[in-house]
């Protein structure tokens, strides 16, 4: 009995050590990212989907470096998840789903319905019905949204409810995005294959390639000429693992952001300067969606690109990559950065 | 044992194999049910010549996997082409468990795709206008046939 007391309070000993010195690794005790952590912590909130305490999906906001984490929706009936903040901050757009709905990385968008609501998540409203307007995605006005539907790029007044236009899809089937100045939308495409990164002209409906080969979940650069992606690239050993890319709006140059060979990296957002990036890291592929997220990370975008852990291959293929300071937070998917001041009530 | 009792064994054995095996040719099935002819704009029975590729079983990703088929009988619609290519929603899985929150009106009684099968199956085209996901198209910059879009699939066995 004594034996085993003694294995067990060693095995306990061992363990904390070895978690110690894993969070020092992570960068719980790294003066850079206590120093990263200080310097985003007033920059105003951070909306992500986490598990609530009454374990379905909720909306939370908390300070970029963690802080005052408080769930906004807290509804025990249903699920919510992919907020975005409007243009004008004032505003929050996300999907509800019913209670227990596993929410799909690569299908929500289609899944249940389109709510808007304050953006401290107050005065919630429906709009529409059951898989309605999807993949809706802010106009730079907040006046309007762009759908993703089969018969093609929707663009519908939200006072109304009508068409205003409509564009052909022209291949793009998921993760439809507009650019923060209306001129572009960007998604994921069949081109010459699928799994293709575009950016469509939002008047002309022209459309060209930003990125082929495994990449998804695009988002906008502040500067609406940029495209943050994640991308699993070819040549890597076995499945291979996803990382975080930018790409210029013309397809012509994409650049590491960051990756960790053992993670996949997604949930990739700016903050509205575009002076850091948001991600998610998870372990399996897909983001974390149909359990309970992955943890949400914060990076200086002028230490990309950059690299985590021993990651030997992505170094090798990435040999400018650096061992940026990240900042950890907590489990979630899909956050969104704004600078307003929203979350103080 | 006798020779006779051996014969007779032997007969027997020899029988039983002839019935079977005349039961199962007789046991056709031309795949009609009221789902394939009332699905779809376009009903046809046709081989399965060709698929592109390796079938795809990644639980995480969903796809079409567009596949290479001669008509051999029109049921319903305009059709001119006698090769079809179709797009086959995750055909790693049975028709009856296809259907998902992407997909919602698919299904048939086929469990498995195989060259040279013969599938009657209801269709629409082209697949833009019907299915939005990820499509394996080995066929593309190769031919400028419209893709179909396989709706219902059930095998026929002739």
């Amino acid at each position: 009995m004594m034996n085993l007391q003694k294995i067990t309070l060693a095995t306990v000993i061992v363990y904390g050590c070895l978690m110690g010195s894993w969070a020092c690794g992570r960068g719980v005790s790294d003066p850079r990212v206590a120093q990263l952590a200080g310097e985003v912590r007033d920059k105003g909130w951070i909306v992500y989907t986490a598990r609530g305490d009454n374990g379905t999906w909720d909306l939370f906001l908390m300070r970029p470096d963690g802080s005052q984490r408080r769930n906004i929706t807290n509804t025990s009936n249903y699920e919510e998840g992919g907020p975005r903040f409007s243009p004008d901050n004032k505003k929050l757009l996300y999907r509800r789903f019913v209670k227990d709905t596993v929410i799909d990385h690569d299908k929500w968008g289609f899944q249940g319905n389109l709510m808007i609501a304050d953006s401290d998540g107050s005065n919630p409203v429906q709009i529409g019905g059951d898989r309605e307007y999807p993949w809706a995605s802010w106009s730079p006005d907040g006046e309007q949204v762009a759908c993703l539907t089969l018969k093609g790029i929707q663009v519908i007044d939200l006072k109304t409810k009508q068409i205003v236009r409509t564009l052909p899809r022209q291949g793009i089937y998921q993760q439809l995005c507009w650019s923060p100045d209306g001129q572009w939308f960007c998604g994921v495409a069949n081109t010459r294959i699928m799994w293709t990164v575009v950016r469509m002209n939002a008047q002309t409906g022209k459309l060209n390639i930003v990125h082929e080969f495994q990449s998804c979940t695009p988002d906008w650069f502040p500067d609406s000429k940029h495209i943050i992606f994640p991308c699993r690239p070819s040549g890597q050993k076995g499945y291979g693992f996803t990382q975080l890319y930018m790409g210029d709006g013309e397809g012509k140059e994409t650049r590491l952001i960051f990756g960790e060979d053992g993670y996949h990296i997604y949930g990739g957002a700016l903050s509205p300067d575009g002076k850091y990036v948001l991600f998610t890291r998870c372990a399996q592929d897909g983001g974390g969606s149909e359990k309970s997220g992955a943890p949400i990370c914060v990076m200086r975008m002028k230490d990309a690109p950059a690299a985590a852990g021993q990651s030997v291959a992505l170094r090798k293929a990435h040999p400018e990559a650096t061992d940026a300071p990240v900042l950890q937070l907590i489990d979630g998917w899909e956050p969104c950065w704004t600078y307003a001041n929203i979350g103080a009530q | 044992m006798s020779q006779k009792k051996i014969c007779f064994t032997l007969i027997t054995i020899l029988c039983f194999i002839l019935l079977n095996g005349t039961s199962c040719a007789k046991k056709t099935d031309t795949g009609e049910d009221p789902k394939v002819t009332t699905l779809g704009s376009i009903e046809v029975t046709a081989e399965l010549l060709e698929i592109p590729g390796e079938i795809r079983n990644d639980p995480l990703y969903d796809y079409a996997h567009v596949m290479k088929y001669r008509v051999l009988t029109i049921h319903r619609g305009a059709l001119e082409e006698e090769t079809l290519y179709v797009g086959q929603y995750n055909p790693a899985k049975s028709r009856s468990a296809a259907a998902d929150a992407r997909v919602v009106e698919i299904g048939g009684n086929l469990t498995q795709f195989r060259v040279g099968d013969i599938h009657r199956m209801a269709l629409e085209v082209p697949i833009d206008d019907y299915y939005m996901g990820g499509i394996i198209n080995k066929y593309f910059g190769q031919v400028d046939d419209p893709i179909y879009w396989a709706v219902w699939t059930n095998r026929v066995i002739k």
